[in-house]
């Protein structure tokens, strides 16, 4: 048996893990019956039908023919998605500039042309221009400094 | 006559002070980041959706209409000057306008998009104020069975105008829908889908979950792609277009409003499609078709007007019935949540200094597009020289104190940070997010109408089926379906969104 459309494919079983994690999440939940539905009877009903979609794109990306999926680049992704973390895990404790600069260093390093001079300039007009615009003019509730 | 005095009571809010500089804002910093290369309306709003928090809701729906065209009008600037489509309804455009750029003549290839689309602006506003009354009249009859069918159908239509797959698709929105259903049942009070997580009880945060998807995981996927920009910015030449040029485009600019008016009403492909079938009228019924795409300026007149023209009117569902046509409008109906404003028929009613207002601004901010951006259009071209590895990490930067600030809670970060992963690996996979954000908004109330519909007829289906309305949304729903199943025009649809 061969994959003959590896994007259908992993699309396929993208759908069916979430459709299997929904089935296995809401196992719980009362179904009720159509004239009194319960928690569970709409979840059930789309996970039902996202897993049977899954399949069915499974299924026909063995029979039909598609493209090839594109290599990932794995470093940009997780360099940016650990870094939006880490701003989320450093604001409270260490504030907008300590945090915002972690970011803008950590996202601009990842890309192709990485200069660290004209970071650190974009790093400290971002934080200027944030710290500005959303503290001072919005009064969003931010911490700025390292809260001790 | 009540459209006059409902104009009337939206000009007396769109035009106090604070709503006039909160519309000027918006458009300005709409095109001032629309402009910018690889940044499109959906992520312009999406970015600047925390601005709007902290305003009254009337501000706050003005602001981001503001915004939207505000970013659609930069994306055509982009579209003409550069070559890069700043969104998906400004990629007729790059044909002639980029081939007028080329010739010298970005000045007024750039000036009859503003003239165009400020006509198609003028004409769409008058537009809604005509036609969503009787719409929301209409809607407001509507049961829950009605209600359901018609979210099915809406949802179908967008499915069948989004690119690529369209098992994908559904499955999108499927997948969507379940997202949407994450958190406190409404009904029963049960937790769903929290994973014992505390942060989900009230479910995923839709400023969250649109970043990621529109902000951080385009950023991502643009980081890989190698963007060539054909910068033509050296001779701008006159901004305001020859009349000869006006002329020439009036009949274009005509047919594209016309057009797009109408198409941008249906869910799904909005100014997208308005955009493309202008394109391609313009080149049936105009006179020497053979200059389109050698720098043809009906070829910008027609799709800039159609492309405005629908963007406009896509906001009639979404007032009407509270169900959008789009991923902007997806955020609009977010805002409006986040304001605590049940969108739907009753806006209007409840809320006519909001609605009527929303409006007169449009009409506004369009006149704002053409005095803003004619005369500035030197400075939107040194933006468009800003290089993308200065702009990403600012891109990354906005949707993290957005979402972190829409709670002052550090899970929506999180969770942002999970759905910017998730959107990565879609569109690598060629599954198209506007389905999963349209379904995501819409799953709370289709559960509600669909439970409330069952209760009613007491468990029994059929109910779909007896109500007239509900049903002709169901037949046409299948009927799309079907439509697309048939493999010659599944090829004439893969042809005409491939162009």
């Amino acid at each position: 048996m061969r994959i003959r459309a590896p994007k259908d494919f992993w699309s396929g079983v993208m759908f069916c893990g979430f459709a299997a994690i929904a089935l296995f999440a809401a196992r719980g939940y009362s179904f009720g019956s159509a004239g009194r539905m319960g928690p569970g009877y709409f979840p059930l009903l789309l996970a039902s039908l996202l897993g049977a979609l899954g399949v069915v794109l499974i299924g026909r990306s063995i029979l039909i023919g598609g493209e090839p999926v594109a290599r990932f680049r794995v470093l940009p992704l997780a360099v940016i998605a650990t870094a939006i973390c880490l701003f989320g895990v450093l604001i409270e404790p260490l504030g907008l500039i300590v945090s915002l600069a972690v970011l803008t260093l950590m996202s601009a390093w990842v890309g192709a042309q990485f200069r660290l001079t004209e970071t650190v300039a974009l790093a400290a007009a971002l934080v200027l221009f944030c710290v500005a615009v959303f503290v001072y003019a919005l009064g969003l509730p931010l911490n700025v400094w390292p809260s001790m | 006559m009540d459209v006059i005095s409902n104009l009337g009571l939206g000009f007396s809010v769109a035009l106090t002070i604070q709503n006039i500089a909160y519309c000027f804002i918006g458009t300005l910093l709409g095109t001032l980041i629309g402009v910018l290369p690889g940044i499109g309306p959906v992520t312009t709003v999406a970015m600047l959706l925390p601005i709007s928090f902290t305003l009254p809701p009337e501000s706050a729906m003005i602001l981001l209409a503001g915004i939207y065209y505000g970013a659609q009008y930069g994306g055509s600037t982009t579209a003409i000057l550069i070559n890069i489509p700043g969104e998906a309804s400004s990629v007729v455009t790059t044909i002639d306008g980029h081939a007028m750029a080329r010739q010298g003549r970005a000045g007024p290839a750039l000036g009859i998009a503003a003239l165009g689309s400020f006509f198609a602006g003028c004409a769409a506003t008058l537009l809604i104020a005509l036609a969503a009354p009787p719409l929301a009249t209409i809607a407001l009859q509507f049961g829950p069975a009605e209600y359901f069918s018609l979210m099915v159908c809406g949802l179908i239509a967008a499915v069948v105008l989004a690119r690529g797959s369209l098992l994908k698709a559904i499955a999108m929105v499927v997948l969507g829908l379940l997202l949407g259903l994450v958190g406190t049942d409404m009904n029963s009070g049960a937790r769903r889908f929290n994973f014992g997580m505390t942060g989900l009880a009230d479910g995923i945060e839709f400023v969250a979950i649109s970043m990621a998807i529109y902000g951080i995981a385009e950023v991502v996927y643009n980081l890989e792609q190698k963007q060539v920009a054909d910068v033509v910015a050296g001779a701008l030449g006159r901004v305001w277009p020859s009349f000869a040029d006006v002329k020439q485009c009036a009949g274009s600019i005509l047919r594209g409003t016309c057009l797009g008016a109408v198409l941008g009403v249906l869910p799904g492909g909005g100014a997208l499609l308005a955009s493309f079938a202008a394109y391609t009228m313009e080149k049936k019924v105009a006179s020497a078709p053979r200059q389109f795409g050698n720098g043809d300026i009906r070829g910008v007149a027609a799709p800039e007007s159609a492309n405005n023209a629908g963007a406009q009117t896509s906001f009639i569902p979404m007032l009407t019935l509270g169900i959008p046509g789009n991923p902007t409008m997806a955020m609009m109906i977010g805002a409006l949540m986040i304001h605590g404003i049940a969108p739907g028929p009753r806006v209007m009613t409840d809320r006519p200094g909001l609605f009527w207002g929303l409006i007169a601004s449009m009409w506004l901010g369009n006149l704002m597009l053409v005095v803003l951006n004619l005369p500035m259009v030197g400075i939107w071209v040194r933006l468009l020289r800003v290089p993308y590895r200065l702009l990403y990490p600012a891109i990354i930067v906005f949707c993290c104190i957005g979402a972190y600030t829409i709670n002052n809670k550090a899970f929506d970060v999180f969770v942002m940070s999970f759905f910017a992963i998730f959107g990565y690996v879609a569109l690598k996979l060629d599954c198209e997010p506007a389905p999963l954000i349209l379904g995501f908004v819409l799953g709370p109330m289709m559960e509600e109408n669909l439970r409330r519909a069952l209760l009613i007829s007491r468990g029994d289906p059929i109910v779909f089926l007896q109500e007239p309305i509900s049903l002709a949304f169901l037949v046409l729903a299948a009927g799309l379906l079907v439509v697309l199943a048939v493999p010659a025009i599944r090829v004439r649809r893969e042809e005409a969104l491939k162009e």
